[in-house]
């Protein structure tokens, strides 16, 4: 018996899927710390854990793992995050990173997927660019409390995106809009503070998860590659958008797919010590067919014309 | 040293469909992917783009080899790498189950053809694909004059998301 033996429904393989699957999560404040405490009890084994922030007063509302004493300490949600997972599993890989993600990006760009907590809209978009050139599914969850004026209630609602390469962005979903970042521009630095309660995030959180449980484990007989979810808690439901069903199926006019990669790469300016050598595969057997391609070609491609850059 | 390649699901299927098709005389098909990289930690990362079949016109009767292909094919795919300057991998498949291993002849022949690919594309590294039909196994070239590194992690991204290169 093995402490995931009450999911075995996941799938005969997904202990093993889970166990070696490496999750980025930027941001670990209200809606990240839900993530890392849910990833753990499922099994995941690695994180990549970002977020350049201590927990403060105001946080344990709803930062799952807080502790009265954290604030005292002036605890960073990277190590609060990294107690929680451990505790849950002491064996996960962990790596921490109390900075900015874009300092992190060389080890996001390892990671199987990565879910975004991030509050700001350019820090939504700019992750999201970052994960499609680098082939890696995004998801990004988002919640917002509106005061409406008019009757005087508050409207509790949010949205989970799953994201990747060709699907609908978060541009075609009207959730990065121009305005929207043009707006968070004026007001950098005088956002106050954003109203924000715990249950919230825990659904849209779970839906996360749930996206990705679908994606990486047998469990779901038709996965989707993209999704998007919106929660209204006021009338308690978590509906497909509207905006999501008319876009699905058709190209992306933001992201083009061909764009990946590092356009600057070159393997020559690659440090020596990551060049070392691998012994080739053994022969194949012999029922193998073999391939074989005409050497005078090969010497012909040395002879090309535009063969220097 | 850290390799891995990265494909869409549905460019993947796409690919498997191409090489299972078929040829008049040849026993097997034969394409090239095209990948752009990037550095990671330890190693480099394959994102492939595209994939370039080879015609049927370009094939050539050999029946002492599963296939030989021409002049033709190997411009196509030089051109269809060249600009932006891409990775040029060669993929064929063995069919069959479990990781696949290349034959004597494809590593003979890919010592050949592998690092010519460094005149007109030497910012890339260049290599070889050979898939069955659950897994995968690649090799990796970094310039002409070194021996290569192996493919180590292959990973299929879309729904499913796996870390193979197997069927949906």
């Amino acid at each position: 018996m093995t402490w995931l033996d009450r999911q075995s429904f996941l799938g005969e393989a997904s202990d093993d899927i889970l166990a070696g699957l490496t999750v980025g999560l930027v941001g670990l404040g209200g809606g990240g710390s839900h993530l890392a405490q849910q990833l753990a009890h499922v099994g995941v084994g690695g994180f990549v854990l970002v977020d350049g922030d201590t927990i403060s007063l105001t946080n344990l509302n709803r930062l799952i793992g807080g502790h009265f004493a954290d604030i005292r300490r002036n605890t960073r949600k990277v190590d609060i995050a990294e107690r929680l997972i451990k505790g849950v599993n002491p064996r996960a890989r962990i790596e921490k990173h109390f900075k900015e993600w874009q300092e992190a990006a060389d080890s996001l760009k390892l990671c199987d997927a990565i879910i975004s907590s991030v509050d700001s809209v350019r820090g939504k978009d700019e992750l999201e660019g970052f994960s499609r050139r680098f082939l890696i599914p995004f998801i990004d969850q988002g919640m917002d409390v509106h005061h409406l004026e008019e009757t005087g209630e508050y409207l509790v609602a949010g949205q989970v995106v799953l994201s990747g390469p060709g699907t609908p962005c978060l541009r075609c979903l009207g959730i990065v809009t121009e305005e929207a970042l043009e707006e968070e521009g004026r007001t950098y630095g005088d956002a106050g503070s954003k109203p924000q309660v715990v249950w919230p995030n825990g659904v849209l959180a779970s839906t996360a998860v749930g996206l990705l449980m679908q994606l990486v484990t047998p469990w779901h007989r038709n996965p989707v590659d993209s999704a998007c979810l919106e929660y209204d808690a006021n009338l308690n439901t978590m509906l497909e958008s509207e905006r999501f069903r008319r876009r699905a199926g058709k190209p992306c006019p933001h992201y083009d797919a061909k764009d990946l990669g590092d356009p600057t790469f070159d393997i020559r300016k690659l440090p020596q010590q990551v060049s070392a050598h691998a012994k080739p595969g053994k022969p194949a057997p012999a029922e193998l067919r073999p391939l074989l391609i005409l050497t005078r070609m090969f010497r012909w491609l040395g002879k090309h014309p535009n063969s220097r850059m | 040293m850290r390799v891995i390649a990265k494909i869409r699901g549905g460019l993947l299927d796409h690919v498997r469909r191409d090489l299972a098709r078929p040829q008049a005389f040849a026993h097997e098909r034969v394409g090239f992917l095209t990948a752009c990289v990037a550095a990671v930690p330890h190693g480099v990362l394959l994102a492939i783009r595209d994939y370039l079949p080879v015609a049927d016109g370009d094939y050539e009767p050999d029946p002492h080899v599963g296939a030989r292909i021409g002049s033709s094919a190997m411009r196509k795919a030089t051109q269809a790498a060249y600009r932006p300057p891409l990775a040029l991998v060669h993929i064929h498949s063995h069919g069959g189950c479990g990781e696949p291993r290349f034959s004597p002849v494809d590593l003979r022949s890919a010592d050949e053809f592998a690092p010519g690919f460094f005149g007109p594309m030497p910012r890339m590294p260049h290599g070889l694909i050979v898939l069955s039909n659950d897994s995968a196994h690649g090799l990796l070239w970094h310039d002409s004059g070194r021996k290569p590194v192996r493919i180590s992690d292959f990973v299929r991204v879309g729904a499913p998301y796996k870390r193979s290169w197997g069927t949906a």
